[in-house]
Formats: C-alpha cells, structure tokens, sequence
C-alpha cells in the first residue's frame, strides 16, 4: 500500500474541519494529494476549500471511495478515530497526533493488525510519495523526487537530512516518517521490502535514535533479506541522558539496552554504513548517487 | 520516563507486591527500621546503580549515617543525589521478574530468570514470553516459566506477577520490574523496583500525576514538561551552549554534533513553535532557564520549520530577547523555513550583529569560535 502510494490514491482528512486539519488539507492537495473528502462532527459545514465534509467514516467512504486517511486528532481521540476508520474499510491509517498514550497505542496496534491495514503513527509527520501525493505535514521544500528512500524516527531530523539531500539536487523515493513512540505502526524492519521492492528506490536511508530496539531489529531484517540495496543510517541520541526521554517516549535509554552502541554494531555488522554526523551522511549519498540527480 | 525505587515501591506496596520496609531520607537520618543490616540507596532515577557505587550495605547506624553523608549532594550517572532510600536488608535466593510492554507484538514480554541482582544485566538480551496484555494472560505465561521453581514460593512468585501485571495495565506502564526478587521459605520480597511510566497517559492516571507533583525537584524535566507542554532537559549544570530548538531528533542529534565538536551543550529543548499562538512567553521562560547557568557562552537558536512562519517567530524571538536582561551572551540563530529572508530582516534590525542564517555548518563554526574566544 505504501509502495504504491500515488496522486490519484483516493485519502480523506479525519477531522478536517479543526485548524490542523483545515490548514493541512489545503496544503496536501496543493503538493497534489487526491484528497477527496473529510470528516467533522460539526453538521454545519457541508465543504472545507471545496473538500466535502462528511459526518463519518463510513459515509466518506461510500461516497468517494476513499482507502487512506490521515487523522488529524487529537492524542486521546486517536483511538476512537482510528476505529472509526477501520470500521469504515480505510487501508492506510496515518495518525498525527503527538503525545497518544503507549496502552492506547497498543490497542491501536492490535485493531490495525486484526482488520489487515497499515497504520503509519503513533506520532508521525507523515507519508510522501514526493512528486505525486503526501499524507501528513512533510515540509515541501525538504521533498524532491530522487532515488532514496528515507523512513526516520524523527521528523526534524528527517527533514534536515531531507532538505540537504534536495540542496545537493539528490531526492527522495518513498518517505515514511514512523515517529518517535515506543509503540506505533509501521516500524523500520516493515518498510524494507517495501523499499526493496521499489524500482525507484536504489538506496535506503534510515534516521533512527536512542531508545528501544527498532534498529537492531532492522539490522536483523536487513541482513536476513539479502540486504538488497545500500542502506545508510543516522542515529541521534550519543549524549542522551540515561533514564530521561529525550522529547520523544521512545527515545529513553535503560542500562545497555537502546544505546546507541547496541544499534551501531548490530547495523554495521547487517551491512548497513552508520554515519555520526548529518553533513557525512549527505557527503556520502552525495558521492555514490551523484548520477541519480535531478 | 523511570521512577525512582522508592516510589515504585509505593506502588508495589499498594498493589500488595511486598517490599522491605525502609525510610526515605534527604538529610538527617531518622530511627532506622529493624536491627539491621541496611541498604543505603541512593534515589536516582537511573538503572546499574549498584555498579556506579550508589547501593551500600552497612552493619550499624554510623554506616548509615556514613554512607548517606557521602551520597547525599554527589551525582551519580548524570543525576544529583537528593535522597537516599534506607531499608531493612532483604534475605533469600535472588531472581529476576519482569512485566514489561512489548512493541513489535502489541503485547506483554514476561521475564523470569533464576539468576538475579546485577548479573543479568550483563547477561544480554534476556528472553521471555510474550502474550496478550491481559493479567490472565500474564499469569498463564508466568506459571510456565516458575513451573520448576519449589513449591514453598511457587505461589507466591505467581501472586506477584499478576499483581506487577495488573498495576502495569492499570496505571499504564511501560516496564514494571523486580531485579532482585528475593524469595525463600518464609516469602517473598522485591529488593529493587523499576517502574517506567508514560507521561503520555498522565492526564488520565492521578495516582502517578501525583507521584510526580510530590517531587517536583527530582522529576524536575517531567514536571516542566506537563506544566509547559515543551520538552526541556538539562543536560549538564556547566554546560556553555544554551539550545532553542525545535523537533527531539534534530535537536539530539545537535546535541551529539556540539559534543563531537568539543563544545558543552547545556539543554535538550525541543520548544515546539507551532504552538506558541503569538507569545513570546515560551522563548522568555527557556531563555530564563537558560541563562541560569553561569557558565553560559552563547545560544544557539534552530528552527527548522516546515509549517510555522519564520516571519512571526522572529518577532518573537526579538521580543523574547529584549524581555531577557540576563541574556547577556551571543545569540546565533540558524533559521530554515517558511518566510527566512522576512526572519533574518527583522532579527537583522532588531539585533544587529547576530548572525542569522539557513546554513548549520555555519552557525556552528560561529558557535565553536564564540566558544574558542573565550575559554
């Protein structure tokens, strides 16, 4: 589903009429997201900007055929709209709201996992196909159409990294942000088949920090399918201080597990090359995919 | 976000999991429980305490009193010792229990090992079984791995780990953990606990909203973080470069290159500008934080915005800036985003001097050379 992301993949905006939602409806369809309707519990706007606005799921759905959303919810609600989403049959789930409770999370997880869909969240800038269509809130001038597929823990992160490689003419394939929640949808280990399976995709870039064991399980999975294409890694959170969640949940570092020495060896040892500082990383896709410019 | 033992044990206690009885001190040592011996250990929210010489174990009260004076006011991993907890020495077999929320699975990891104390934490990546998060499901997995274990505490390792399972659903922990358990014929009793909590889930679990708002110094970046709605971590007491930044990556990440480059970072900040609304009030209270320190050498501030307008936080920074007398350092600010010419031309009139700009590797050579200059 992710792989084959385009403009015309049918999304609606869950929460559509709040301020988030409003604003970054108008800003998905202007990046050229086929963004086909919205929900509100408000029964007084019928459209936003020329989006319809439907009172459910389920209706919006039926009406315009919708398979993604991205819901613009606040953490405690996250839940609840989730399973309004399911409910209604929508595919890809992507959630946006910082700060949605790890149990709560959990039961997302076990929904999405049930009904047979994909949830990109908890917290998460988003998804973006760039040139064709975005979900979520990635900055525009950080997205180019290039040859990297980018997924990352963080978003600001990501979007240095992506911003430097669109400075340098290098862009990105498929970006899947899988946010800095200890427990979330999509994690690294899912997206690389969905990365080696890209045809546009010819090398990997993974942003990855302290906390959790996302990037050793990565590591493993790497290793274990061949490792099929280049993938290089930026890991945030060397000075991060031991038993203190550094902004994100998932980023907190208990005795030897989820430092960053764990993560660096296990990737190294895949295949993958770990970079320590964000200009080393760009300099070296710059070298290998300096053909692959636009 | 970890607590400290002793308000993990409160916890414990409540939930009838036994624990050693024991007394909280920050200075003067009260009557002491029992006859001894005792375990003095030092209150910080950190785990291989023992091994960096936080747990003592003394015979008489003048140990006690020894080891305490000698915790009290040093740091141990990064963090200030401000209390000590004093309890009666526990006796019996040690091993390791542990309910802890699996991410991969949506599920619960359940850990039982023979071998307690601080050898398993050097024993790698310890193994357990998984299962649904729901206490039966947890007790039918413990009952599996304590199945050899002897009948004498059997039961009562079994009673303890649904009790672990059940407080972990209820307050809505990450990890709840006794390492060591000590178990023998005449019971059983957690020698340490280790409880993780989501701060996510605070607005909806009084109970440890309050064992948070009891602390106030001691969980002093939670506390900051609920009350403010940004995160702000200090990193080092001494440190020269105050942060504003924006996004928890970006900002670690930041905080990794200044180290590598020999500069001391003195915050983790990740202030969160598209919710200031108009107010400068969130940059006047970090720069307050900030400046606090007299080791201060200058600020750096990166925003890397991708919705917010650069325009409007330049009016803010500049703001926040004249509403911070005790600001009296640099102040380099590395701006990229929507509206940065707009930005670097109102800094530019309101600041002259300082240096704006889209380029990182920029703004750092100018942090390393304010820093050079002057140490």
């Amino acid at each position: 589903m992710i792989g084959s992301l385009s403009r015309t993949t049918p999304v609606i905006v869950q929460g559509i009429t709040g301020r988030m939602g409003r604003s970054h409806a108008v800003l998905m369809r202007a990046y050229g997201t086929n963004i086909v309707g919205g929900t509100s519990t408000r029964a007084d706007t019928k459209d936003v900007a020329g989006v319809p606005v439907f009172a459910s799921c389920a209706d919006a759905v039926l009406a315009t055929g919708a398979v993604a959303s991205v819901a613009m919810a606040p953490p405690e609600e996250t839940w609840g709209a989730v399973q309004e989403a399911l409910a209604a049959g929508i595919k890809l789930i992507v959630t946006v709201a910082e700060g949605v409770p790890m149990h709560d999370a959990i039961r997302i997880g076990r929904a999405v996992r049930r009904a047979g869909a994909i949830w990109v969240g908890a917290s998460t800038p988003g998804v973006a196909v760039p040139g064709e269509c975005k979900l979520g809130f990635l900055p525009d001038v950080c997205l180019n159409p290039g040859p990297l597929g980018i997924m990352s823990k963080s978003g600001t992160l990501s979007y240095e990294v992506g911003y430097r490689l669109a400075r340098d003419g290098l862009g990105q394939s498929i970006w899947v942000g899988v946010g800095g929640d200890p427990v979330k949808g999509v994690r690294f280990a899912d997206l690389l088949p969905v990365f080696f399976d890209d045809p546009g995709t010819k090398g990997i870039i993974l942003v990855g920090e302290v906390g959790g064991t996302e990037e050793e399980e990565c590591a493993a999975a790497y290793a274990r399918l061949g490792a099929r294409k280049p993938l290089f890694a930026l890991i945030a959170g060397r000075e991060a201080k031991e038993g203190v969640s550094m902004g994100h949940a998932g980023a907190l570092v208990h005795g030897e597990f989820g430092t960053i020495e764990s993560k660096t060896k296990q990737l190294t040892a895949a295949g993958a090359r770990v970079f320590t500082s964000i200009e080393s990383l760009i300099g070296q896709c710059g070298r290998i995919y300096r053909f692959d410019k636009r | 976000m970890l607590l400290i033992e002793a308000d993990g044990k409160a916890l414990f206690a409540e939930q009838g999991i036994p624990v050693p009885a024991g007394v909280v001190v920050t200075d003067a040592v009260p009557a002491l429980p029992g006859d001894g011996p005792w375990m003095v250990k030092a209150q910080v929210p950190v785990g291989g305490r023992g091994k960096a010489g936080g747990i003592r174990r003394c015979d008489t009260r003048a140990a006690v009193e020894a080891a305490v004076a000698a915790m009290i006011g040093t740091r141990l991993k990064g963090h200030g010792i401000d209390a000590c907890l004093i309890e009666a020495a526990a006796a019996g077999q040690e091993r390791y229990l542990a309910v802890m929320v699996d991410p991969a699975s949506y599920g619960l990891r359940v850990i039982y090992a023979k071998q307690g104390g601080v050898k398993i934490e050097q024993a790698g990546a310890v193994v357990g079984r998984l299962c649904a998060p729901h206490p039966g499901a947890v007790a039918e997995a413990l009952a599996d791995l304590i199945a050899d274990e002897p009948d004498a505490w059997r039961d009562r390792v079994a009673a303890i780990g649904k009790a672990l399972a059940t407080m972990l659903l209820d307050r809505e922990l990450a990890l709840a953990e006794i390492n060591p358990l000590f178990v023998s014929e005449a019971g059983c009793v957690a020698g340490d606990a280790k409880v993780v909590i989501d701060l996510n889930a605070i607005p909806r679990q009084p109970r440890i909203a309050a064992i948070l708002a009891a602390r106030p110094e001691l969980y002093l970046d939670a506390n900051r973080k609920l009350a403010e709605g940004f995160d702000y971590v200090e990193l080092d007491p001494e440190g020269e470069i105050g942060l504003v930044t924006t996004g928890a990556g970006l900002s670690m990440m930041l905080i990794d290159e200044l180290t590598a480059r020999g500069a001391k970072p003195l915050n983790f900040c990740d202030i969160r500008t598209s919710l200031m609304r108009g107010s400068p009030a969130r940059l006047i209270r970090v720069l307050e934080w900030i400046t606090e320190r007299p080791s201060l050498k200058a600020v750096l501030v990166n925003i890397f915005a991708g919705i917010t307008d650069l325009g409007e936080f330049a009016g803010l920074l500049a703001a926040a800036i004249q509403a911070s007398p005790s600001l009296r350092v640099p102040v380099v600010a590395r701006l990229v985003g929507r509206n940065a010419d707009e930005a670097r031309r109102i800094l530019g009139e309101a600041q002259p001097g300082m240096l704006v700009t889209a380029d990182l590797e920029e703004a750092l050579a100018r942090i390393d050379a304010i820093v050079g200059s002057t140490s």
